[in-house]
C-alpha cells in the first residue's frame, strides 16, 4: 500500500485497503478540508504542486493522480 | 550599508549591516474565548472539522470599543520602560495593520500623540498582514541604514471585529493581538538579511471587499448575503499559495545569508493555521525549531510573529544570542523573511491589555 493511499485513507477516515483509483470522491465528504489536506499530502509523497481549483474538480482518485503525473 | 556582499549577491534580498533588535512585547486582550464558544452557532460537528484542521483551542478577542493601537499602544508602553528608552529619542514609529482606528488620519499619528514622541519622528501606517511584521522590521531597518537611530515598529491586528460568525472558514481561526518592537542603530551589528515578495494576482482570496473607494464587486465565491465589510477567505487557495511560497522563500534566504537551515536556531513563522505550520515545518526540515502556538492565541495576523518571540522564545531570546528567522506570508498575496542574529533582548515579554 502506497503512503499516498494511506494519507488519503486518513483523510476520508476509511479503512486503507479501500483506496484504490475508481473510489468516488464525493462519495467521502470531498470538501475544501479534504481538498487541503490532500494539497498537502501530494506535495508530501510526490514533492509537486498540484493546482487547488483543478484538484477539487477531480471526481475520483484516478483524476488525482492523472493531475500528478501531469503536474 | 544595503545592498549586495560577496556571500549571497547572486541570490535575491537585501543585507543591513548595523541594526540591533533591541526588545519585543506582545499584548492580549483580557477576554478569551475556548471553542465551545462557537459550537451554538456552527454545530459541535463543524467546529470539530475545522479545529483539526486549524488546531486553534483558545483565543483572545478584544471588547467592543478595544482597537488593534489600544493593545500597540499597551505593549509600547512596557517596551518604553523596559529598555528605559526616552520617547524623545526615538525619530521613527510605523503602525503595521489592517485594522486601523480611523480611515484617516494615519492611525501612527494618533498613537504618536498617544505615546508622547517628539515632532522630529516620522509615523506612518503599513496597510499589510499576514507579511507585515517582517516589512516593518525591513523598514525599520532601512530607515537606520538611512540614518535613523531608533525605531518602534507597532504590529497588531483586530481580525474578531472583521470575521463573519457564521462563516466556518475563519471565525474559528483568528485571535487579535498587538505588539511593538524596538529597533536600533548598532555600528557592530552583524547584517540582517531579507527577502520579500507580492503576487497580486491573489488578491482576491483573502479579502475584505468593502470600506474603501472602489464598489465590491460580486465574487460567487463568497458566501450569499456576507457582508462585504467581512473577510473572505478561500482557504485552499490560500493554503497553495503558501505551499508554493512559503518553502522557496526560507530557501532564497538561506542563500542570501549564505546560510544552511542547520546555521538557524529558530524558524518563526506566521501563525497561520497549525495543519499548514506542521507540513511547511516539515519541508523546512527542521520541524523541532519552528516553535507553534496557534494553539493558544489562532492566527493573529500581524502580531502573530512577535507572539511567538514573547511567549515560546521570550526566555532564550533574553539570555542568548539567537540566529532567528522570521517568516511572514498571507494576504496580498505578500511575502517577507527576515534573517535576525539577535543578542539577548533588553526585554520580551506579554502583557495583557
Amino acid at each position: 500500500m502506497s503512503a499516498f493511499y494511506e494519507g488519503l485513507a486518513e483523510i476520508f477516515e476509511i479503512e486503507p485497503a479501500a483506496v484504490g483509483p475508481s473510489l468516488v470522491l464525493a462519495d467521502h465528504n470531498w470538501d475544501s478540508l479534504a481538498v487541503v489536506s490532500t494539497l498537502a499530502l501530494v506535495d508530501e509523497c510526490f514533492n509537486c504542486l498540484v493546482e487547488g481549483a483543478a484538484l477539487a474538480r477531480c471526481e475520483r482518485v484516478s483524476d488525482i493522480e492523472a493531475l500528478i503525473a501531469a503536474a | 550599508m544595503t545592498g549586495a556582499d560577496a556571500v549571497g549577491a547572486a541570490a535575491p534580498g537585501f543585507s543591513v549591516a548595523g541594526v540591533r533588535l533591541l526588545g519585543v512585547v506582545s499584548a492580549l486582550p483580557r477576554r478569551r474565548l475556548e471553542n465551545e464558544a462557537f459550537v451554538e452557532r456552527l454545530g459541535a460537528e463543524a467546529v470539530a472539522d475545522v479545529v483539526k484542521m486549524i488546531g486553534v483551542e483558545s483565543r483572545y478577542w478584544v471588547e467592543d470599543g478595544q482597537t488593534a493601537s489600544d493593545l500597540c499602544f499597551a505593549a509600547a508602553q512596557r517596551l518604553l520602560a523596559a529598555l528605559d528608552w526616552d520617547p524623545a529619542s526615538i525619530d521613527a514609529l510605523i503602525f503595521v495593520s489592517q485594522t486601523f482606528d480611523q480611515r484617516l488620519p494615519a492611525t501612527a499619528c494618533v498613537l504618536h500623540g498617544r505615546l508622547g514622541l517628539a515632532s522630529h519622528c516620522q509615523a506612518f501606517d503599513v496597510g499589510l498582514g499576514c507579511s507585515g511584521y517582517v516589512y516593518g522590521l525591513w523598514l525599520a531597518a532601512s530607515l537606520i541604514a538611512a540614518g535613523c537611530r531608533r525605531v518602534l515598529v507597532l504590529a497588531g491586528d483586530t481580525i474578531s471585529r472583521v470575521v463573519d460568525p457564521s462563516d466556518r472558514a475563519t471565525a474559528l481561526l483568528f485571535g487579535d493581538a498587538g505588539s511593538a518592537t524596538a529597533v536600533e542603530h548598532a555600528a557592530e551589528a552583524p547584517p540582517a538579511y531579507f527577502v520579500l515578495g507580492t503576487d497580486g494576482a491573489g488578491a482576491a482570496n483573502l479579502i475584505i471587499p468593502g470600506g474603501g473607494f472602489r464598489q465590491a464587486s460580486h465574487d460567487p465565491r463568497r458566501p450569499a448575503g456576507m457582508d462585504p465589510e467581512h473577510l473572505f477567505m478561500d482557504g485552499g487557495e490560500v493554503f497553495a499559495f503558501t505551499l508554493r511560497a512559503v518553502p522557496k522563500l526560507v530557501q532564497d534566504t538561506l542563500k542570501r545569508a549564505g546560510r544552511s537551515a542547520d546555521q538557524v536556531d529558530s524558524f518563526v513563522l506566521h501563525q497561520a493555521n497549525q495543519f499548514m505550520l506542521r507540513h511547511l515545518a516539515k519541508k523546512i526540515g527542521a520541524p523541532e525549531r519552528v516553535p507553534i502556538n496557534i494553539d493558544r492565541f489562532g492566527n493573529t495576523s500581524s502580531a502573530s510573529i512577535p507572539l511567538v518571540l514573547t511567549n515560546d522564545l521570550a526566555a532564550r531570546l533574553v539570555a542568548e544570542p539567537v540566529r532567528l528567522m522570521l517568516v511572514g506570508f498571507g494576504v496580498g498575496y505578500s511575502w517577507g523573511a527576515a534573517l535576525f542574529d539577535a543578542d539577548p533582548l533588553g526585554c520580551a515579554e506579554t502583557v495583557s491589555a
